[in-house]
């Protein structure tokens, strides 16, 4: 006479789980299982639309720290740091000659983490600078950029130029003497440009000199147009970098 | 082109599942712990380290030196050297678009994805930093005076002549201005036939039909047009020239347009970091060479 067969006995660590992640809700968030299989590890790779930015595999010799020291990464990195501590810049900051550098000193004095916060934000924007050099010099020595990542090259060329004017616009808006006569000797420099100097210097400053119109015109690419240029770009950029075949390796 | 990489791409193993690893975990965790490890540390920088406040902006007060921030500081150098437009502008934008431009140039697709692909690339990059940064830094100290400040040094110290001053005869080559002010160009007219060249070099006619109205194309200040756009133009063009000619054929180092890039873009790093860092820690007081110890700023 057969008996009927019941599933082993559940303990209590599985039926936790189970809870935990097997659960409807948690099931319509995150579709693949936990990624202890190399199936689910694929798929927790491929069903996110942060980490699909990578392939699920990828070759041996691009995990070595030694082959790309994470030098891109880390540039985007500092970008999404940059991000963060600016939104929480800008809640204290109102970019008006009469308030911006009071402000920033209430920021340093009045405000919780607010030095923090600002200082991480200088602190990464120069890192960036010194991370974008750093991978721009990794991508040439290893021979990265030859076909078919020629024009992932130039858009990386662009991507330079824009953290370097995300730089400099920051560089204005704490409105001390640093900021002021730092602009002022790089927009002279804008200004000395044959032909269409002076009109490309009035359009930066909208002005003759730094003042109000300024503040404002390099607060508003600082926030909102350079970064949304920079992340357009970096989506080419990390688009190109898949679609050409990855990270580059001897043919 | 496509056809040879899409060609070379197909001859190798289609796919080489020994060769990968499953990006989670192996790239993921990398990449994270990369990420803990910057966050920590810019944390713990942000901690000790405060960010500079000056006082609030002041247009009647200018600093002394006024610097532009630190990556722009290789061109604010520059400027010291040459005709803004040339330092500022065009010099940088050319670049950039060399740069751009370079794998249009070197198209060879051999040697990618591993460091230092050629036979003969580390010492191309040893060499062109070095020529890099040795010749930068000749040239800043050369248009600084200080070859004349040390050579009147050394031969007062050693005693050969207490008061030995750089002799007037020299006077032109004290920097590159000197081309221009220490020289006196009403003494080197000359005539060829029935024409007295340049009774007035600081005046050469050009009269380009319709620039009437801009003085620069009217009349040619020859002096410092050949101490400020000339010299440093052709030494900017010219000495990367020589150089690759000199790896070339003296040194024979170089087999292919792969080489001759990272020749010139070694140099061209080194030259960068020279002049962001003169700029930056050698420049005081009315853009004065300086020891960085000796770098104060005075409001004026």
């Amino acid at each position: 006479m057969a008996t009927a067969e019941r599933p082993p006995a559940r303990g209590f660590n599985e039926q936790l789980y189970d809870l935990f992640f097997n659960n409807y809700i948690w099931k319509s968030i995150f579709r693949s299982g936990y990624p202890n299989t190399p199936r689910n590890q694929m798929l927790v790779v491929a069903t996110n639309v942060f980490l699909h930015l990578h392939p699920t595999r990828i070759h041996r010799t691009h995990v070595k720290i030694t082959h790309t020291y994470c030098l891109g990464g880390l540039t985007f990195f500092m970008f999404l740091g940059l991000t963060v501590t600016g939104v929480l810049l800008m809640f204290y900051y109102v970019p008006s000659v009469e308030r911006a550098y009071a402000d920033i000193q209430a920021l340093e004095t009045n405000v919780r983490f607010g030095s923090l916060m600002r200082n991480l934000h200088r602190w990464m924007a120069h890192a960036m600078i010194i991370t974008v050099l750093l991978h721009m010099m990794r991508v040439f020595y290893t021979g990265a950029y030859k076909p078919p990542r020629e024009f992932n090259w130039v858009v990386g060329v662009i991507l330079f130029i824009l953290t370097l004017l995300l730089s400099f616009t920051g560089y204005l808006l704490p409105w001390d003497q640093l900021a002021f006569w730092a602009i002022t000797v790089g927009t002279t420099m804008v200004g000395s440009a044959p032909i269409l100097g002076d009109e490309s210097k009035f359009l930066l400053l909208g002005g003759f000199s730094v003042g109000p119109n300024a503040l404002i015109r390099f607060y508003t690419l600082h926030v909102i147009a350079l970064p949304l240029l920079a992340a357009i770009f970096m989506a080419v950029h990390f688009w190109r970098v898949r679609r050409d075949g990855g990270l580059a390796r001897p043919l | 082109m496509a056809e040879r990489v899409v060609a070379a791409l197909q001859r190798r193993p289609r796919r080489e599942r020994e060769e990968e690893v499953l990006v989670w975990p192996d790239l993921v965790f990398v990449e994270f712990i990369s990420a803990v490890l910057f966050t920590v540390s810019l944390v713990v920088l942000s901690v000790f380290i405060n960010a500079p406040l000056l006082n609030r902006a002041d247009p009647d007060t200018t600093p002394n030196p006024s610097k532009a921030p630190w990556y722009f500081l290789n061109l604010q150098e520059l400027l010291l050297h040459m005709e803004p437009a040339w330092a500022g502008v065009i010099v940088p934008t050319i670049l950039l678009i060399v740069l751009a431009a370079v794998p249009y140039w070197d198209r060879s697709n051999e040697q990618q994805g591993v460091w230092f692909g050629t036979a003969n690339s580390v010492r191309l990059t040893i060499w062109g930093m070095g020529v890099g940064l040795f010749g930068t830094i000749w040239l800043i100290i050369y248009d600084g005076q200080k070859h004349v400040e040390w050579t009147e040094n050394i031969i007062r110290g050693l005693g050969l002549n207490r008061d030995f001053t750089w002799p007037g005869g020299l006077d032109w080559a004290r920097d590159l201005r000197s081309l221009d002010t220490r020289i006196n160009w009403d003494d080197l007219s000359f005539t060829i036939g029935d024409f007295k060249m340049f009774q007035d070099w600081r005046a050469i006619p050009l009269g380009i039909p319709g620039t009437t109205e801009d003085p620069w194309l009217l009349n040619l200040n020859f002096p410092s047009f050949l101490s400020q756009q000339l010299i440093p133009v052709a030494t900017m063009i010219g000495l990367p020239v020589l150089l690759y000619l000199f790896t070339r054929h003296k040194l024979g180092w170089i087999y292919s347009r792969r080489d001759t890039a990272i020749l010139i873009f070694s140099g061209f790093i080194a030259t960068y970091i020279v002049l962001t860092a003169v700029g930056q820690f050698f420049r005081g007081e009315a853009q004065e060479l300086r020891a960085p110890w000796d770098i104060v700023v005075v409001e004026e």
